[in-house]
């Protein structure tokens, strides 16, 4: 089954665009990005989930247009899991009562950080806990609450400044949590068929793991790294740059799993020390070498760990 | 927007009663309505509704999806979303489990999405407390749901099927709450005339909603985030005339309702003895049923004593409640349902009635009677209420509000 690749170059992506025109995000979003791939690869029988969050806020306008070529509805900041829930069980329960025609049906939620991983955790959790196909579950993760004011979420990383945890005279480091690891989480869940990470880079690994996350036969779940220039305060032409950083310094791991089968889809040869990714971005800009190297060395733990799933082909938990 | 003009049967289907309580009668009328898309959550009392449509499904006497939500907030967004996926849904809930869904509960109404809930009604925390008390349901008195009360397991029953109706016609548009009073009507047993599949069928159209979420019927974007300026007001004037529009559609549906089934009710109040009544007891629910004994007890002694029953509050009967209490010299409400800090100390049904009489050319001595906290109330509560109300009208009363049940002193 999964290990299907459905796009194998630039040129075989399809020019029709499911997420368009008629939207005020901010320049080199990441978010706005990765909706236009994913919608593009999911196609045109698609549904689209959207709670509350920047791709809700942001992707509305002044002037009532709409940027989705395909129906979308909002629901609550915590109601991502549930909602595909609500409209998967209606699609099957019409069709099997024959009150619609058959037919394959995307379901998909653009939930961001704290749609997923905080205020709807619960709610996705049960999501996963169901057997619908063609249910997914993306996290949008830009590791904040932006279009709040850049509030740290569970998934924003150590060292973060963000408007909730800034850095300051006593407390010099600014977020001290450690980031959440949320497809860990959707491959604890025994029903769900595909997890996977993906990030912009490489260019069509996002789109092949959508395709084959809506052809695994049941709910599945990509966690998607995407840059944010307003909350990670860089540079809106350097989004791309910093999905590749972010994978070539190690700090975001590709991986998938397939059935429970785990697959390491990169590895970076030689790793970059983890200053370059840290670096252009204005929310680390406080820390201090020695900050840096602890953040490089917590990568390097880290990875013995995704190695060690590479080698057994199956999940071992690195926390 | 046209009207729904069902065909009425020829002969009336006359079933054998069964011996059900609410939460059995409840589930029984939502299998014969069709409905396919269920979220369950357990919480007392209403819980047993969802025991009883789980079995049925497990055991195959109708074919419905019914999901185990992880929550109130998650049961409600089911259904939210599977009913603008046009699936007819159901679910329900009970004191704090309807604080916990306040959210989608909200925003159900707003988006117009026509889904039909029940309430078994409970005391909200702290403490925790199974008696029973109006504040779970009112918490949803200002959002645009439709909120009709039952006072027998049949009228439950029947109230279910005719929600549905009402909820979904295209000249409403807005969800439905039928709150049972818990446990004197979730739990207590009594013959029930089941609503047959046939009469469910030819009675209530298929639900088709007016812009699917669904490719079928092209990309339609739902519930974007919008600029306050661009449609604020109107949406919210949308959710106004529906409300408004629905107290002609109700009528209607009750007439049909009795064509179909040959059980007759009035839409909006039950009035016994109102005819030549000096005093009123105004209330809902199934202690409607203690309080019609004391009125008729009270009427063989000679004290023109009567009846009115609210069927909903929202939309809230106004102008039939003004009628009904022309020529009334003192009237009480006997609620469950509380406002701390609220004019005068009263309770939430009376801030309605007494909005309403103050429209009235004539207005009668309003006096507040309060069982609050869950505490089991008597016929003799009742009683003394009443003997109270008869009282006030020939002698000014020292109090507007009674706490009938309460110990101690009621401050």
């Amino acid at each position: 089954m999964s290990s299907q690749v459905a796009f194998k170059n630039i040129k075989e992506i399809p020019p029709v665009d499911y997420y368009t025109s008629g939207r005020r995000t901010c320049a080199g979003c990441g978010p706005a990005l990765g909706y236009r791939i994913i919608s593009k690869a999911a196609g045109p029988n698609t549904i689209f989930i959207g709670p509350t969050g920047c791709m809700y806020v942001a992707n509305a306008h002044q002037f009532l247009t709409s940027p989705y070529a395909v129906p979308w509805h909002h629901t609550q900041l915590g109601g991502g899991g549930a909602a595909a829930i609500g409209v998967a069980s209606a699609l099957r329960t019409l069709m099997l009562k024959g009150k619609r025609k058959l037919e394959d049906i995307n379901v998909v939620v653009m939930g961001g950080d704290g749609a997923m991983a905080d205020i709807g955790f619960s709610g996705l959790s049960m999501g996963l806990s169901y057997d619908y196909q063609r249910l997914l579950y993306i996290i949008y993760d830009n590791e904040a609450y932006m279009n709040t004011g850049v509030q740290a979420s569970s998934t924003t990383p150590w060292g973060a400044t963000t408007t909730f945890t800034p850095a300051g005279k006593v407390k010099p480091i600014g977020n001290t949590r450690l980031k959440k690891n949320m497809a860990l989480v959707a491959a604890a869940h025994p029903k769900v068929k595909y997890v996977a990470t993906a990030t912009l880079w490489p260019p069509l690994d996002l789109m092949n793991k959508v395709h084959r996350a809506l052809n695994a036969g049941g709910p599945t779940l990509i966690h998607v790294l995407l840059p944010c220039p307003k909350g990670w305060f860089t540079n809106p032409s350097e989004t791309v740059d910093l999905s590749r950083l972010a994978v070539e310094t190690g700090m975001w791991v590709l991986w998938e799993s397939i059935e429970g089968q785990f697959k390491l889809n990169y590895r970076p040869k030689p790793r970059k020390h983890v200053r370059e990714y840290l670096a252009p971005q204005g929310r680390f800009s406080h820390l201090k070498d020695e900050d840096m190297e602890k953040i490089d060395k917590m990568i390097e733990e880290e990875w013995k760990f995704w190695e060690e799933s590479a080698k057994l082909g199956r999940l071992v938990v690195p926390y | 927007m046209s009207a729904i003009k069902p065909m009425p049967p020829v002969a009336i289907e006359k079933p054998k009663a069964k011996v059900w309580n609410g939460a059995r009668a409840i589930a029984e009328t939502v299998k014969v309505a069709d409905v396919d898309v269920i979220a369950a959550y357990p919480i007392r009392p209403y819980t047993g509704i969802m025991n009883a449509l789980a079995s049925m499904i497990a055991d195959g006497e109708f074919t419905a999806d019914i999901i185990v939500a992880d929550s109130e907030h998650s049961q409600f967004e089911v259904v939210k979303h599977a009913s603008a996926v046009g699936a007819r849904v159901f679910a329900g809930s009970s004191g704090v489990g309807l604080a916990f869904a306040a959210e989608p509960i909200i925003v159900t109404a707003l988006s117009q999405l026509p889904v039909v809930a029940a309430i078994g009604t409970r005391a909200l925390d702290d403490p925790g407390n199974f008696g029973m008390e109006w504040s779970d349901a009112l918490m949803f008195r200002d959002f645009g749901w439709l909120i009709s009360w039952a006072k027998t397991v049949q009228e439950a029953a029947d109230m279910t099927l005719v929600a549905y109706r009402v909820a979904e016609d295209r000249r409403v548009l807005l969800p439905h709450f039928i709150a049972l009073d818990g446990a004197a009507i979730t739990h207590v047993a009594t013959p029930v005339v089941p609503v047959t599949k046939q009469q469910a069928t030819e009675f209530l159209p298929p639900y088709r909603p007016p812009y699917r979420i669904d490719p079928q019927d092209g990309p339609v974007t739902k519930a974007q985030h919008i600029a306050p300026s661009l449609i604020g007001p109107e949406e919210r004037k949308t959710i106004d005339v529906a409300q408004k529009r629905s107290k002609q559609v109700i009528a209607e549906a009750w007439k049909d309702f009795a064509k179909y089934t040959g059980r007759e009710y009035t839409p909006f109040l039950e009035t016994i003895g109102m005819e030549d009544a000096e005093f009123a007891l105004i209330g809902m629910g199934a202690y409607m049923k203690d309080l019609e004994l004391v009125a008729s007890r009270l009427r063989s002694k000679g004290h023109k004593v009567g009846t009115v029953r609210l069927r909903y509050v929202r939309p809230f009967p106004a102008e039939e409640l003004i009628n009904a209490l022309g020529g009334v010299k003192a009237a009480g409400v006997i609620e469950f349902g509380y406002s701390f800090g609220s004019p005068f100390g009263t309770g939430s049904l009376y801030h309605e009635v007494a909005t309403s009489l103050y429209e009235a050319d004539a207005k009668p001595t309003l006096l507040d009677f309060l069982f609050l906290g869950g505490r089991e109330p008597t016929v003799e509560h009742f009683t003394q209420l009443a003997e109270k109300v008869i009282e006030s009208a020939h002698k000014k009363p020292q109090k507007k509000t009674y706490w009938l049940t309460l110990r101690g002193e009621d401050i």
